[in-house]
């Protein structure tokens, strides 16, 4: 086969998608590009369409864009119609994009497209536990626990957390609930990001410039010379990597707290509902 | 021939541009000796030898620093992957545009001085590949592409009007040319893509005057043939091995060598026992009469999509004191090989990146399997290199004055995992890949530029990129390697060190050959990036 479509450049017009209490949340639920909620595609696809989906993908995509979504020669698209909604990315299917994407207008049916559109959100949702605890509370607690200096749910809170207005969609109870004992446990892997250039995995990188100052962050975006950090103050800072005399990336870490030891397991039972009722706009 | 094809010349440069051209005449003699003429750039590597080495030496170590953009040209419509090499000669470059467009740009200034479409179809059939060119061959007074629905058509070098236009293949089975022509004394030689529809490769040779087709090699055996005892019944006509890049060429020995792609199915081998001959393999080819000569394997059995479609770099060094004609292949599979070119016999091989698919290759260069690297069902199998390769299309280069073969690299694995692979009869519906894989992700997969001894590829140094690049490489006379990143840096390195000496964020990745080129005692570096193509000089 001949292929030669690039993991797209690291450079994006992204700014702010930072990790201040970061959700691993996700790539999906965060990002400036969360916004577009009118363009949630059809709700409730059977499960005979997801399925149909899967073998449209399997056949037509994944040599690119590989088996789970997650690029191979195209790029990772994991999660891409909750992020720039499902026209878009219908419509890209249909008529290719800069970059290598081919053209499948004359190859997939509308229904054939919706169908992959159904299973790509199959992708990227992490499923798993049951509720059991109390939304309202949970809410409340959301309020109190500095949640919002850095997660925005319809509009309102900090940007430098993933956006949490579709959460619920997204992830189950079960990962909801790790995330909040054990933050940097389960952060999504450094891919890039199709629609933003970025990346959206929240390392951590630890820097010591040649002058001997230091410098810790999340990395906004990196390429072969250069990095740009977001430090806990929300400031950007750009190096060049042959001015530093450190530059370590710690995958893992992560600069949101645990709740493990403020929050009772019934309270975590509670917050973890709230989140797990976000489903944006339907 | 088609009649609606249309050549559009553009009459705004005449008023806007001086009238310095020379007339364009570039006769054999002229790519024979392409060493006289380092100025020019007139084959898809720079020279029958595929070296990608340039022999200019204005812009070298000592003043790399103050390169600058010297002008950019973008299409007039939006376009991508702008894998287009250019030719350059007579103060004329000739580049493509995606899909099939042929456009003559002033290489002082970017200046465009007609450009050329062909009327595709309203569906261009491109299974497993996009739609782009890699761009022209230029012979005599004309210039020759390969378009996305399997024409090669010729054009007059001074206004694009076509002088001839042949059908080559069926564009609706799955062949499609993405790849340049290559222009021999009174011969076009093309090839096609399709392996992904599982379409049977071919090497074709046209007359350029006429386009009347003088041979054609076909990259499968037919039953009865040497070779078809490799294949299961009838595969060989659904066999891939395509030759969707271009090749090289040893005027003395009079062969052509050209890579042939991956069999069908990628991953499903269910169909097709034995080595599947000539799939992934290099062909040396008689160019009068397209007899094989010989042919190399790289990859016998392949089921990891590991094509060999790079061109092989030809070069001649001593072995053991000895002079040798020789060819490198930095192959998708992993392994870096030098083969004697005289007759395709092994001379020595070693993996390049990480590989676990091989033990190693026997005195014969053949890979001794490592068990358990096919792939299978469910979750996969981890095999390094992924599917990309240790290096897939992208040139490499080779510097007569280092002795260095410069390959980027791809330091990464993926999950190989089998699904079912039959081939229907009938036009393609889509990739007959029978399966997929699931690729490593972020921080364990990598990027490198690598300087292999080129007699053993023994590796001399390496710049870490920080994602796999898919960008070719160019090295000079003023010791300097380009390349570009993924993430988008275009940079040189010092040729005998590998130290970052220079780097331009050009906004998208690199995807053409760097190529080098002098005018008016001014000498350029050229490279594509996104929608744009960019000319470097010194101020």
């Amino acid at each position: 086969m001949r292929v030669g479509v690039s993991m797209t450049a690291l450079r994006g017009s992204r700014c702010g998608v930072f990790v201040f209490l970061a959700f691993a949340l996700v790539a999906s639920a965060a990002g400036p590009f969360a916004a577009a909620t009118q363009d949630l595609p059809t709700a409730n696809p059977l499960p005979a369409d997801v399925e149909q989906g899967k073998q449209t993908f399997e056949q037509r995509c994944s040599t690119c864009h590989g088996l789970d979504g997650g690029g191979a020669m195209g790029p990772n698209i994991q999660g891409i119609p909750m992020r720039i909604g499902a026209p878009v990315v219908a419509t890209t299917i249909k008529n290719g994009m800069s970059g290598g994407m081919p053209a499948f207008g004359g190859q997939l049916t509308d229904a054939q497209i919706q169908q992959v559109i159904a299973y790509l959100l199959t992708l990227t949702r992490k499923d798993s536990g049951a509720v059991t605890g109390d939304a309202a509370k949970g809410k409340q607690l959301y309020g109190v626990s500095g949640c919002a200096s850095c997660h925005i749910i319809d509009g309102q809170g900090g940007d430098s957390g993933p956006e949490l207005t579709k959460v619920g969609a997204l992830r189950g109870p079960g990962y909801l609930k790790t995330t909040l004992l054990y933050p940097g446990s389960d952060l999504p892997q450094a891919r890039v990001f199709l629609e933003t250039g970025g990346l959206l995995d929240y390392m951590f990188v630890h820097i010591v410039t040649n002058q001997g100052k230091t410098y810790e962050g999340t990395r906004v975006v990196e390429d072969s010379f250069h990095i740009v950090i977001r430090d806990a103050q929300g400031n950007f800072h750009s190096f060049q990597k042959s001015d530093l005399r450190e530059f370590q990336k710690e995958p893992g870490k992560s600069v949101m707290p645990s709740f493990k030891e403020t929050l009772s397991g019934a309270q975590i039972d509670d917050l973890v509902a709230y989140l797990a009722s976000l489903k944006g706009a339907q | 021939m088609k009649t609606f094809r249309y050549a559009a010349a553009l009459g705004a440069w005449m008023l806007a541009s001086p009238m310095y051209f020379l007339a364009q005449n570039v006769p054999y003699d002229r790519i024979l000796h392409s060493a006289n003429e380092p100025q020019s750039w007139l084959t898809y590597s720079g020279s029958y030898n595929s070296q990608q080495y340039s022999a200019l030496k204005q812009i070298n170590r000592e003043n790399i620093s103050k390169l600058k953009v010297a002008w950019i040209y973008q299409p007039s419509k939006a376009v991508s992957n702008l894998e287009a090499s250019p030719i350059v000669a007579d103060g004329v470059m000739y580049i493509t545009e995606p899909p099939s467009t042929v456009t003559a740009l002033d290489v002082r200034t970017g200046l465009r001085l007609w450009t050329w479409s062909p009327t595709l179809p309203e569906h261009v059939v491109s299974i497993g590949l996009y739609a782009t060119s890699r761009g022209v061959a230029l012979l005599g007074d004309s210039v020759f592409i390969g378009t996305a629905d399997s024409h090669l058509v010729a054009l007059d070098a001074k206004n694009g009007a076509v002088r001839w236009d042949v059908h080559v293949a069926d564009n609706a089975m799955g062949y499609a040319m993405t790849g340049p022509p290559l222009a021999l004394k009174d011969k076009i030689i093309i090839g096609s893509a399709g392996s992904e529809a599982a379409v049977r490769g071919f090497l074709d040779a046209y007359d350029p005057k006429t386009g009347k087709r003088l041979w054609r090699f076909w990259t499968t055996p037919r039953p009865g043939e040497p070779g078809a005892e490799t294949w299961g019944a009838g595969a060989y006509e659904s066999a891939g091995a395509t030759t969707w890049n271009n090749g090289s060429y040893d005027p003395d020995l009079n062969l052509v060598y050209w890579g042939t792609g991956n069999p069908a199915p990628d991953f499903n081998d269910d169909e097709r026992p034995g080595d599947n001959l000539y799939t992934c393999s290099v062909v040396a080819l008689d160019a009068d009469t397209g007899t094989l000569k010989w042919y190399f394997q790289f990859s016998p059995h392949e089921d990891h999509d590991w094509d060999s479609d790079e061109p092989p770099v030809l070069f001649n060094a001593s072995i053991d004191g000895k002079p040798r004609k020789l060819l490198g292949f930095a192959n998708r599979n992993g392994f870096y090989y030098v083969l004697d070119r005289t007759n395709g016999k092994f001379i020595a091989g070693k993996a390049f990146v990480k590989e676990t698919w091989a033990k190693g290759l026997d005195e014969n260069g053949r890979p001794i399997p490592a068990p358990n690297q096919e792939p299978t069902l469910g979750a996969g199998t981890l095999v390094y290199p992924s599917i990309t390769g240790g290096v897939d299309w992208t040139s490499p280069s080779y510097s007569p004055d280092t002795g260095l073969f410069y390959v980027s690299v791809h330091e990464t694995g993926a999950y190989f995992i089998k699904g079912t692979g039959k081939i229907e009869s009938g036009p393609p519906k889509g990739i007959v890949g029978g399966g997929g894989i699931r690729a490593l992700a972020g921080e364990q997969s990598y990027g490198a530029i690598r300087a292999l001894v080129a007699t053993t590829g023994e590796k001399k140094w390496e710049f870490k990129m920080l994602a796999p690049a898919w960008v070719p490489v160019l090295s000079t006379a003023g010791g300097l390697v380009f390349s570009g990143t993924d993430e988008a840096n275009f940079f040189a390195l010092d040729a005998s060190t590998g130290k970052p000496l220079w780097e331009f964020f050009m906004g998208h990745s690199a995807r053409s050959n760097p190529i080098s080129y002098e005018v008016d005692g001014k000498q350029y570096i050229f490279v594509t990036a996104g929608n744009t193509y960019l000319a470097f000089s010194l101020p």
